[in-house]
């Protein structure tokens, strides 16, 4: 499979009072077409501010991002939107509270969406068309998620960017943002990037899987392999903590 | 009935008789009795009656008129110059928290600065070196109102350029402007709205202040603080010429800071 996305060496340090946050330490990774990629890890270990290194929100230290083979690393945001897109934690706020969705939504799409591929990408979402009249405190958080995976997905990007989207949503509501995520692969190409610290969850969903620990890539390979097989003792806490929760 | 519900009847009532107030000094010529500049040696001091309801002045003038006139003077220059201070300060606020860096600091210390001192302070200060009229003395204050509209808007633009959604318009390649008005401004309008109108009631204080110390509006134009330092010098002869500016004064705050706290709550509700 062709490499779509590739992260070399990304380092990045946060200054918080006096002290230095390490978010990323020399985290290194590849994104393959079509693929889906689960980033696990518990709170604070730096999954979430690789996602925003990777598309651009805030830049790296040092280190090296390249797209299609072509190094974008210090890119306006404005830019790498053209072909990547962002789902974020709280959905809510992802939109702007006075906006009415069909607008928010519209804004990261290209001018020649035409509304019935817009009512299209709606069902495929299980969103009825209506709901684009609504503001975004007038939708469930699962309508919500689903406006912004429409949202990401109607940009045109191919790559989505997942940074804990089903968190804030209850169970039955994140099995079936899962579920269509996995749904929506079947009928449209792209690849993406599932920030989670269900490590559950994420073997769901992804073919592969990076393990982060205090900024570090701690082990990394295929779902199976992982869940299987786990080398590391963090990943095997990460796992065994995972069972602990499902029982 | 809910208390959601009563703050909004009382939101009604009292934007209703702010209301009533600004349509009679904007139509002050058709409701004035009599002319608010004619003198008249005969109508000296004399009480309130019939023909003048409010009684007359040193001068003859009536006091009923003058203070419709007045209103125009005090609340016209008081609405023009929150507006002012409005976009000027929001401007600068959404700016400076946008962006942030050298120009946001350096903007913010002198608000500091500025605060650190009453506003009246300040504003006699700058309006005696201006030598009074009623642009000097909007010139006085506004040289500190933008700067309560500037920090509400900046404090503002700084927690929300963080939220999500700005950076969701950031990837959808929107300009900084376009996400400023767009985004920003639609947001941060309600609680600049509140700040508006509870800052109606700090200007009118300042401009009739000013004014009643002698370096605000010039004689003989009628204006609410300016007629009662002229009438002060008789007070104990005809203490209406006093009481009827003075009155005005104290209603017109008093119903535009309800109105600005009404509203306020309302909104936290």
């Amino acid at each position: 499979m062709k490499e779509i996305l590739e992260g070399i060496h990304l380092n990045k340090i946060f200054r918080d009072g006096d002290s230095l946050v390490v978010a990323a330490n020399d985290v290194s990774f590849t994104l393959h077409e079509g693929e889906f990629l689960g980033i696990v890890g518990e709170s604070g270990c730096g999954k979430s501010t690789l996602l925003r290194l990777v598309s651009g929100l805030i830049k790296p230290d040092s280190g090296e991002l390249t797209h299609d083979g072509e190094a974008y690393t210090g890119m306006s945001p404005a830019k790498t939107g053209r072909f990547l897109q962002m789902i974020f934690q709280d959905a809510y706020a992802s939109f702007d509270p006075h906006m009415r969705m069909h607008r928010s939504i519209l804004e990261a799409a290209p001018k020649n969406v035409s509304e019935e591929e817009l009512v299209q990408l709606l069902d495929d979402l299980h969103l009825e068309a209506k709901l684009l009249e609504k503001r975004p405190g007038e939708l469930s958080g699962g309508q919500c998620q689903r406006m912004s995976i429409a949202r990401a997905i109607l940009s045109g990007a191919d790559i989505l960017l997942c940074d804990e989207i089903t968190s804030a949503l209850d169970v039955v509501t994140e099995a079936q943002i899962v579920s269509l995520l996995q749904g929506i692969r079947q009928k449209r190409e792209f690849s993406m990037m599932f920030v989670s610290h269900n490590i559950a969850l994420v073997s769901q969903l992804c073919d592969r899987m990076i393990v982060m620990h205090d900024g570090q890539i701690v082990e990394a390979g295929t779902t199976k392999e992982l869940l299987e097989n786990p080398k590391q003792e963090y990943t095997k806490k990460l796992i065994a903590s995972s069972r602990m929760q499902s029982l | 009935m809910t208390k959601r519900k009563q703050l909004l009847i009382r939101i009604i009532i009292c934007a209703t008789v702010a209301g009533l107030i600004v349509l009679a000094t904007m139509f002050a010529s058709f409701l004035a009795p009599n002319d608010p500049y004619a003198t008249s040696a005969a109508a000296i001091r004399q009480t309130p009656s019939a023909q003048y309801p409010f009684g007359t002045d040193n001068l003859g003038r009536c006091i009923f008129s003058r203070v419709l006139y007045g209103g125009r003077t005090t609340i016209g220059a008081t609405f023009l110059l929150v507006a002012i201070s409005f976009v000027v300060g929001t401007l600068i606020g959404m700016l400076c928290g946008y962006f942030g860096g050298i120009a946001d600091r350096l903007l913010m210390r002198i608000a500091d600065v500025a605060l650190a001192f009453p506003q009246m302070v300040i504003a006699i200060a700058v309006a005696g070196i201006l030598g009074g009229g009623i642009f000097g003395a909007m010139l006085a204050l506004g040289i500190t109102m933008w700067i309560s509209f500037a920090r509400l808007a900046r404090s503002h633009t700084y927690s929300m350029k963080n939220q999500s959604y700005i950076s969701a318009a950031i990837l959808a390649g929107k300009s900084n402007w376009y996400i400023i008005t767009r985004h920003i401004f639609p947001n941060l309008l309600a609680p600049l709205l509140t700040n508006g109108l509870t800052q109606i009631g700090v200007t009118m204080v300042g401009i009739s202040g000013l004014s009643f110390l002698g370096i605000g509006v010039t004689p003989p134009t009628a204006e609410w603080g300016a007629m009662i330092n002229e009438a002060r010098a008789y007070i104990q002869l005809s203490p209406w010429a006093v009481f009827f500016p003075g009155l005005a004064i104290a209603v017109t705050i008093i119903v535009f800071n309800e109105l600005g706290d009404l509203v306020m709550d309302y909104r936290e509700m």
